[in-house]
């Protein structure tokens, strides 16, 4: 899952970003209104936490010229509580609202809450036939039994199945999967596709040749 | 409004009621004295015409009997006789007064009339048949003539007695007038109390009138004190004592509610400023939290706590300054004699390591300023204003010119002026304003509270001087600082 975080802070931005990575999201950062914007437009992510108060461009702006092209859900970070900036935001077109002073976990939750209704999902606990995907404790289990995987295979193994029965092509899931401070090599989706195979059993993804990846 | 007397709208209708009585009663009763009064000399004339035309009368009956060889045609003629005589033919031969004379004095209706004649030896010398037992005569006149009036049970007399024991008592049955003097008196009594109770609703409904603005203005308050800061009283008479009044609460209603709104902006703001840091603190803890970590990591994320809790203790001392700032007024007795001058030498040695981290130099031409001011304020206004300065110079090396003087005027100034980048004119207005930045990027995690000027102008306001700032972008800015030198504050 790859995110957008854009913060003016940048003591804030930096344990945002550390934060998330740790949480094996790919994330990328913007300092200001107008970077973030070019980003946004650029970049597919999964998720875009964007602050109020920016230099160049407000979040709101940023948020106006985004929607409704741009449908990525959108977490308002912001240190105006009143109900009236809340209900502002949302009818602008944010998906969801945090005010700072907020807990990580929450955060976190809210992230994962997200990204997993833009899927079209509504349980955090992910089950195709006899495997299950717990998005809250990052686990991946095989009719029960806990399988141990790395993150970038977790991630993997996560956007198939929220997507699951679609083609997932290799541009997308380089997108989702790796920031733009990646430098991998084209080869290790592959690796990681393999690796999965081993541990999950080889029919639990399928490759379309030409087109890329996909659980059904 | 527990008791009836402790409201003044009672007090003064007990007050009004009081005087208004005393003022009608006073105009009442004299006005019923003076009417009996006349009504008793019009009926002592009417008694005294009776006992006239019954004297002559009896005058006439004795001078006919006594020279009765007169003819009736020579009235004139006949020889006047005198009391003396006249008491004497009373006396030995009674007479009767004519007919139309005797028909006054007679029967007891009422109105009648009566009358009585004694000699000095209390004959009794002719009487009407009606009058009373217990007729009182005045004594025997010695020298004088004695006359008097008098009002008994219901009746007036005229008494008299003359030198020469002629007594006589006419009298008259006054009823009928003491009747009408009664019902006159009622009347009057009724149209007194009539006007006391007009005079009375009359005060009642004014006093009500006066006071009905206190009970807008009471009601108006409670509001306020309720809450509802914004509320006012009602103006619509200006002139009066009550008026003014309203006018005077609402201006204190207005400036109380400024306070209350600078307070509230001013909680506002600080919450709003502290809640960034705060969200550092928890982001940064619990993430550490969350896991073991290498002592390096820890030692990473402790400075970034360290130096985030550094930011807070910066913001929370530049508020508790402009706090203090704005809640005073004028210099609160820390004035004294000052040379800003010396203030801008301390300030620059103070702040020459910092501008050398920067490649800036601090220069000076300084001259004497002399004012009156609160020493340790005036410091902080020149360290914000040479900090603002420093922060804002983007250049890699460049100079802050600190200057001092007294105008032709008499003024003390001082000027700060750098040769930065300048303020874009959008941003001039409002520079002074608290947490605006006019450069956004920068943010309060380099060391900027966004106070800094908003406290040098509150320092400045408090001294009773003046702040302005000239920029040209491109070529720097000058902030001036203007105070007088003589005020005594």
């Amino acid at each position: 899952m790859r995110v957008l975080v854009v913060e003016d802070d940048p003591d804030l931005r930096r344990s945002l970003a550390a934060t998330l990575r740790e949480e094996n999201y790919a994330v990328d950062v913007a300092a200001d209104g107008g970077d973030g914007l070019d980003k946004a437009k650029q970049n597919a992510y999964d998720i875009i936490l964007l602050d109020v108060m920016l230099p160049e461009l407000s979040g709101w702006e940023i948020l106006q010229q985004l929607r409704p092209a741009n449908t990525t859900p959108v977490l308002m970070l912001t240190a105006r509580d009143a109900v009236h900036d809340r209900v502002k935001g949302l009818n602008q077109g944010a998906d969801d609202y945090l005010t700072k002073p907020f807990d990580i976990e929450e955060l976190l939750a809210r992230v994962r809450a997200l990204i997993r209704r833009a899927a079209g999902q509504t349980l955090p606990v992910l089950s195709i036939r006899d495997l299950s995907i717990d998005t809250a404790s990052r686990k991946v289990l095989l009719k029960g039994a806990d399988i141990p995987v790395t993150a970038r295979e977790y991630a993997l193994v996560e956007y198939l199945a929220l997507h699951q029965g679609e083609v997932v092509s290799r541009t997308t899931l380089y997108e989702h999967l790796f920031d733009e401070d990646d430098s991998t090599l084209s080869n290790l989706l592959d690796v990681h596709v393999s690796n999965l195979r081993k541990k999950l059993g080889p029919e639990v993804i399928t490759t379309r040749r030409g087109h890329g990846y996909c659980i059904e | 409004m527990t008791s009836p007397f402790q409201s003044i709208r009672w007090r003064l209708q007990v007050w009004h009621g009081l005087l208004l009585l005393l003022v009608v009663a006073g105009f009442c009763a004299p006005g019923y004295q003076i009417a009996l009064e006349n009504q008793l000399q019009r009926i002592d004339k009417d008694i005294s015409q009776m006992e006239r035309r019954l004297f002559r009368s009896l005058m006439e009956s004795a001078r006919t009997s006594l020279y009765p060889d007169t003819t009736k045609d020579k009235d004139g003629d006949r020889p006047m006789i005198s009391l003396g005589q006249l008491m004497e033919y009373l006396r030995e031969k009674p007479i009767t007064p004519s007919v139309d004379v005797a028909a006054l004095f007679q029967g007891h209706e009422p109105g009648y009339a009566y009358f009585s004649i004694r000699n000095s030896q209390d004959e009794v010398l002719l009487t009407s048949p009606n009058a009373p037992e217990d007729i009182i005569f005045l004594p025997p006149a010695k020298s004088d003539h004695l006359e008097d009036t008098r009002t008994i049970e219901r009746r007036r007399e005229v008494r008299r007695s003359s030198p020469s024991g002629f007594r006589i008592v006419v009298g008259r049955d006054i009823s009928q007038d003491l009747d009408a003097a009664s019902r006159f008196a009622w009347t009057q009594a009724a149209t007194c109390l009539g006007l006391w109770v007009l005079g009375l609703g009359g005060g009642w409904w004014l006093s009500g009138r006066a006071i009905r603005p206190i009970q807008t203005i009471s009601r108006t308050a409670t509001r306020i004190a309720e809450g509802n800061l914004k509320d006012r009283i009602d103006i619509t008479d200006t002139d009066s004592e009550l008026g003014q009044l309203s006018k005077v609460l609402n201006n204190t209603f207005d400036r109380l509610n400024d306070a209350f709104e600078r307070q509230r902006q001013f909680t506002a703001d600080a919450s709003h400023e502290l809640r960034t840091p705060i969200t550092i603190l928890l982001s940064e803890t619990q993430r550490v939290l969350k896991r073991d970590r290498t002592p390096e990591e820890y030692r990473e994320a402790l400075q970034t706590c360290n130096m985030t809790a550094q930011r807070m203790r910066h913001l929370v001392e530049a508020l508790l300054q402009l706090a203090r700032q704005e809640t005073t007024q004028g210099l609160n007795g820390h004035a004294s004699t000052c040379d800003l001058a010396a203030i801008l030498e301390d300030t620059r040695i103070h702040l020459t390591p910092l501008a050398a981290e920067r490649g800036i130099t601090l220069a000076a031409d300084l001259h004497p300023a002399p004012c009156v001011g609160d020493p340790g304020a005036l410091s902080v206004l020149a360290t914000n204003l040479v900090n603002n300065a420093l922060q804002h110079h983007q250049g890699p090396q460049g100079t802050v010119q600190l200057s001092s003087g007294t105008r032709a005027t008499g003024e003390s100034f001082f000027a700060i002026h750098d040769d930065g980048p300048g303020i874009p004119g959008e941003h001039v207005p409002h520079i002074f304003e608290r947490f605006y930045r006019a450069d956004k990027a920068r943010t309060s995690a380099a060391g900027h509270t966004g106070l800094g000027l908003a406290i040098a102008k509150a320092i400045v306001d408090n001294h009773g001087g003046e702040i302005a700032v000239q920029s040209t972008p491109g070529q720097g800015s000058t902030f001036e600082v203007t105070l007088r030198s003589d005020r005594s504050l």
